[in-house]
């Protein structure tokens, strides 16, 4: 490798640079001619052909990333300016996120699927005219546990068993960890009281010895493989968890009360490609697509049309579909106020690092 | 002394090369837990059909390749600019501000590096309208593989005889000539060396990347992080094991040629 | 020296001094600044200037976050050092084989240093292979506990970053003259004393090399931590990773790094010695 060293690197380097940048846009994006579209949305929410489906009808180009939390997405694209064009935000970031106007609205007339959502789904609290998002997938937070554990755990208070020593895991993610807590002293998952927060704030640590990891949709494999014994999941994992080890593994609603939890699909304002993502998110509400969606990945939709296609096994699953006796004890997350948010971040901080 | 050394030389290279060969043992294993199932390749197989890993690989080489050419062209620049003392008071302030500014990119942790050009290309990118991508990793790897081309090219610099420059010049050479048909060559096997340091350096690159990249620059240890995370995985044995060959073969070619 | 060299080697320098420019000096001055601002609701910076971020590091919960650092890093490089120094030897005295052994050292170092971590998830995991093997000798009954603490973090990095102790070690054992060691025998010394009173104190160098090649990058790891730690090892290089994304406290996180980089760079002043310049 021979260096030329002639004292007029300047040009040079642009060169270079251009070639990099060029080098780049060749690299990173074969078949430039179609029209492109990047989308941002959890792991394992989507049926293997789904995308790729979209693509063929479309002609479209799709850009899949995923993330494995809320607080990921939004550090991306809190910029405005991270390149991605839909989105799939959980309830309470609708708006904060429309707050510091990160989302397009939504127009329904490119939407003519939206008739399939269920009922229940049409008006959502976070977003009763679903001007910025439409419900995609839902469900609630609760405990996978190994058959063998005995007794089997029913409650979060059963998480602070010193039996479960180095065999637990926890949510990644603070508004579950802190709900967990509070739910375990009858309060409120949302509540916003310093003095209830601080509680909760000493009660994760006192949890932490028994503690093996905190993770989130990464438990699954771990559960599946025997590593872990317990574990505060999603219902979406849990029901991935158990179809994978159907007579290992089983799921519980905590009778405190659990959170639920409901992600969206939405479209964020730095995107200049606002007629593909309706599009895609047109296609993500016909009927059948969601239905595939839900029997490869074992999620609840919130496509009622869906529904009706379903396998009775996967539409009568009680992780995912559970009863409305149950449903009842379930708490929606709601966006917190920036002070509130602030202290709980500050404790999730000292969470993590005692 | 020898004998026992020996055999502590022994557990010492095992240590060292045994989980790798574990890891490479296990991707051809047909289950995928650790009890052995018999010999599989679907592993590979699985790992050459996956979109986002092929992709992402390629990244990782375009970028690796550009970020290369770059650092090694600047820091051997730069190696031979240091060394070459300067009496003039701006060329000392440049010296000592340089070789300062290298110690220090050496200590900064990596996320540190990282955070920190994360932060300035955001702030940067409000005012041209840019976003993260292939060229922020690029710039980003070349800002953190300079120091190291420095460093090996500095280290062969000291053994060679300045007496040899002033020789051509006093033959009448010009400084530029002197520099390209004396030194240069000298330097070759450094600045091979240094290249293939900042070449591993950027592929190998997590923490930094993952930082700066964007929606198009996924590179390859950012996939495998994140199949790391969750949990363990034959495919991901199946991707070590290949980087590994591959990169291993690099360097032990690479060491026949400069021994030949 | 003519004005000409002296122009040419401002053109030398120029390209490296306007790349560190823009993509340290800079960036770490906007970091420096973050430092002292106030945190956004939902992440970036606002406008309070603050020294609230550094007085918050006063809190020992902090202060342990930075002494269980140093400890890991610590032990880390004790270990390096222990382990290095004995494979050092035997390579410098290993003749015309040297240039083999040393390849084997680096060419682990050359493999990615995150597939590395990954090998020892694989073997550490309770249904991995040393629970397994242990396991089925019928040595223990249920698997040992072995990842996600404290012990598989320093045994990552241990592994990590060996062969960035043996090299420089081997390079000071390798000048070591001969005849030092022989005089010392001439003199009555047996093996271990001539170790202990010759080759070790003119080690030195090599030892004090290889000590920060190993503690710095080990005082700012974030990998090693995050993937056998289990995320609740929490060291000083996950805790600025978390402000700049989960916890959304960037004066926070920059007030940490700043501090990093102190510690760091004052170890690195006061380890260095007359004729032992990198640069």
């Amino acid at each position: 490798m021979k260096r030329d060293g002639h004292p007029i690197e300047i040009g040079r380097r642009r060169f270079l640079g251009g070639l990099a940048v060029g080098g780049a846009a060749i690299a990173g994006a074969c078949g430039r001619g179609r029209p492109r579209l990047n989308v941002y949305n959890w792991s394992d929410y989507v049926a293997p052909h789904t995308v790729s489906n979209f693509e063929r009808e479309s002609g479209v180009e799709v850009r899949y990333g995923t993330y494995e939390s809320d607080q990921e997405m939004l550090a991306k694209v809190m910029g405005g300016n991270s390149g991605w064009d839909v989105v799939f935000p959980s309830a309470e970031y609708i708006a904060p996120m429309r707050d510091l106007e990160l989302l397009a609205t939504l127009d329904h007339t490119r939407l003519p699927n939206l008739t399939a959502l269920e009922t229940s789904f049409r008006n959502p609290p976070w977003d009763p005219e679903l001007r910025w998002n439409v419900p995609y997938m839902h469900g609630s937070t609760g405990i996978v546990y190994q058959n063998a554990v005995s007794p089997r755990p029913t409650s979060w208070a059963n998480l602070w068993d010193p039996r479960l020593g180095g065999k637990l895991t926890m949510l990644d993610d603070a508004p579950e960890v802190i709900g967990a807590c509070l739910k375990r002293r009858g309060r409120s998952i949302n509540s916003s009281d310093p003095s209830e927060l601080r509680d909760a704030q000493a009660d994760a640590v006192a949890q932490k010895p028994l503690v093996r990891a905190y993770l989130n949709a990464e438990v699954r494999d771990q559960l599946v493989a025997g590593d872990v014994s317990v574990a505060q999941a999603w219902a979406v994992t849990a029901a991935q968890a158990i179809a994978a080890a159907p007579d290992k593994l089983a799921f519980a609603f905590p009778t405190e009360g659990f959170p639920r939890f409901c992600d969206n699909v939405a479209i964020l304002r730095e995107s200049g490609r606002s007629d593909l993502a309706h599009q895609f998110i047109n296609y993500l509400l016909r009927p059948d697509v969601a239905a595939a969606i839900v029997v490869t990945t074992h999620t609840a939709t919130a496509n009622g049309e869906a529904l009706k296609l379903l396998p009775p096994e996967i539409r009568d699953n009680p992780v995912l579909f559970p009863s409305a006796e149950i449903l009842s004890r379930g708490e929606w997350f709601v966006a917190q106020s920036s002070t509130s948010q602030r202290l709980r971040d500050r404790l999730w901080t000292e969470i993590k690092g005692s | 002394m020898k004998k026992p050394l020996a055999w502590y030389a022994v557990l010492a290279y095992a240590f060292l090369h045994v989980p790798l060969l574990i890891l490479a043992i296990f991707s051809v294993n047909s289950s995928r837990f650790t009890i052995w199932e018999g010999f599989s390749l679907h592993w590979y197989r699985a790992a050459f059909v996956d979109r986002d890993l092929i992709e992402s690989a390629a990244n990782s080489l375009v970028i690796a390749v550009f970020a290369t050419i770059l650092a090694t062209f600047i820091g051997t620049l730069a190696a031979y600019g240091l060394w070459k003392k300067t009496p003039s008071r701006q060329g000392r302030w440049l010296h000592s501000g340089l070789s300062g500014s290298f110690y220090l990119s050496l200590v900064t942790p990596e996320i540190v590096t990282g955070v920190s050009l994360l932060v300035f290309f955001e702030w940067l990118f409000r005012f041209l309208h840019m976003r993260l991508g292939m060229h922020t990793v690029i710039v980003a790897h070349v800002a953190f593989s300079v120091a190291y081309v420095v460093i090996v090219v500095m280290a062969r610099l000291r053994s060679f005889d300045p007496v040899l420059e002033e020789a051509a010049l006093d033959l009448g050479a010009t400084e530029y000539v002197v520099f390209t048909k004396v030194t240069l060559p000298y330097l070759a096997p450094a600045i091979a060396a240094a290249a293939m340091l900042a070449f591993t350096v950027s592929i190998d690159d997590y923490v930094i990347t993952s930082l700066v990249a964007g929606v198009d620059s996924q590179t390859l240890p950012m996939v495998i992080y994140a199949m790391a995370r969750r949990g363990v995985n034959p495919v991901l044995n199946a991707v070590s094991t290949i980087v590994v060959v591959a990169l291993g073969t690099m360097v032990v070619l690479s060491e026949r040629m400069r021994s030949a | 020296m003519t004005s000409a060299a002296g122009r040419l080697q401002k053109a030398f320098l120029s390209p490296a001094a306007i790349l560190m420019l823009t993509t340290l000096a800079i960036p770490l001055g906007v970091i420096a600044a973050y430092s002292f601002m106030t945190r956004g609701a939902y992440g970036g910076v606002e406008h309070p200037w603050t020294l609230e971020n550094y007085t918050r590091l006063f809190d020992p919960l902090y202060g342990a976050i930075f002494l269980r650092t140093f400890w890991i890093s610590g032990v880390a490089t004790v270990l390096c050092l222990a382990l290095g120094f004995p494979l050092a030897l035997f390579i410098a005295r290993s003749g015309s084989r040297k240039n083999l052994y040393l390849s084997l050292v680096i060419l682990p170092f050359w493999t990615s240093f995150l597939i590395r971590t990954y090998a020892w998830m694989f073997l550490l995991r309770d249904t991995g292979l040393i629970n397994t093997i242990l396991q089925g000798l019928g040595l223990i009954h249920a698997p040992l506990p072995m990842l996600y603490n404290d012990g598989a973090v320093i045994l990552g990095l241990v592994y990590g970053y060996l062969p960035f102790a043996v090299l420089p070690l081997y390079a000071t054992l390798e000048r070591l003259d001969a005849t030092l060691l022989e005089a010392a025998a001439d003199l009555g010394a047996n093996p271990m004393t001539a170790m202990f009173r010759v080759t070790l104190p003119l080690s030195m160098p090599g030892i004090r090399a290889a000590a920060i090649l190993v503690f710095i990058p080990c005082l700012g790891t974030y990998l090693t931590s995050d993937l056998l730690g289990g995320s609740k090892t929490i060291l000083i290089g996950n805790l600025v990773q978390n402000q700049f994304t989960t916890s959304r406290d960037w004066p926070f996180g920059a007030a940490i790094s700043v501090v990093l980089m102190i510690a760091a760079m004052g170890i690195l002043f006061a380890a260095r010695r007359e004729g032992e310049e990198l640069l």
